[in-house]
């Protein structure tokens, strides 16, 4: 019994994926739920001098210091709401703060034969959805900034 | 305690770490205390490119504009530190003297590996003063000594390569 109820568990989790759908600058973003550390209101970083592309602040957050990932930058677009939010993403460096707009972001099941590999190159993603006619592309949180694809189906 | 029932000593050997606490807008930087020569009022300092305090002469820094930031010239908080770590002497001007902190080795975390270039150069870390995060410059970048400066997170640009 047991080992059915993990070899049931093992098949619809190749078969389903949880997500959480953000936005950044309007443009509808998804994250797997398990790259996500959590979700808070966004408070002002501490400037840093740097060269490394998008990252160029820390915030701190209770007892945790993180780096603040651009993507508002990357994309080109501005974080929009009266009160923005911080997606905590677990990046395999460590956490890193994503400023994201004030929508509160909502959970998705997505079957993974809908998931197709994205067409953008400009941004590291495990592929993209369809929800409502438009493409939520599902951007890989734990490789951001290390630019390459990790597209679920290769 | 020991098999013969004497009680074995043990020393906890703290070390700590000393620091001078600026502020550069919003930016706190904390500079090694063992570079710190001494800290000027700008009257003190005068306008030069040069301040000259007991005998030694400090060539003026702009480590406000590598952090990104226009002091405002009318600030009285406004202050000139004398930094020096024996080989090169510098003065820079700063938004407000915070204090000297000393912290344990331990609360002084380092740079975040997401940060990948030269600025694993210029900021050993991080710590906290009064529950606020402080970038520990490393005083090789301060001195202007690391051959090159940039301007902060907002603009990335070389300003010179000296």
């Amino acid at each position: 019994m047991l080992r059915a109820a993990q070899k049931h568990d093992q098949v619809s989790a190749k078969r389903w994926w949880n997500v959480v759908v953000f936005s950044v600058g309007g443009k509808k973003l998804a994250a797997r739920t398990e790259d996500v550390g959590g979700i808070a209101p966004w408070i002002e970083p501490l400037p840093v001098p740097s060269r490394t592309p998008f990252v160029g602040a820390m915030l701190k957050r209770d007892k945790d210091v993180m780096p603040v990932y651009d993507l508002g930058g990357r994309l080109s677009r501005h974080p929009e709401g009266d009160t923005l939010l911080c997606l905590v993403a677990r990046h395999v460096d460590g956490p890193m703060a994503i400023c994201i707009d004030g929508v509160i972001p909502s959970l998705h099941n997505v079957d993974v034969a809908q998931i197709l590999p994205s067409k953008r190159l400009d941004l590291e993603t495990l592929g993209s959805f369809s929800e409502e006619g438009q493409d939520i592309e599902i951007v890989a949180l734990q490789r951001l900034g290390r630019n390459r694809q990790d597209y679920v189906g290769s | 305690m020991s098999l013969r029932g004497h009680h074995i000593a043990t020393t906890a050997v703290v070390q700590t770490a000393r620091f001078l606490v600026v502020r550069f807008d919003r930016i706190l930087c904390a500079l090694p205390s063992q570079g710190v020569r001494g800290v000027l009022t700008p009257a003190e300092a005068g306008t030069g490119s040069q301040v000259t305090a007991v005998g030694i002469t400090y060539q003026d820094i702009d480590l406000a504009s590598r952090l990104g930031v226009t002091l405002d010239p009318a600030n009285s908080d406004m202050r000139v530190v004398l930094y020096s770590n024996g080989q090169t002497n510098g003065a820079m001007r700063v938004e407000a003297v915070i204090g000297m902190i000393e912290v344990e080795r331990e609360e002084c975390r380092p740079l975040p590996s997401h940060f990948q270039h030269e600025e694993r150069t210029w900021i050993s870390g991080t710590t906290m003063c009064k529950d606020e995060l402080v970038l520990i410059l490393t005083p090789e970048w301060v001195l202007g000594e690391l051959g090159e400066v940039v301007a902060g997170a907002t603009g990335q640009r070389v300003l010179s390569a000296s």
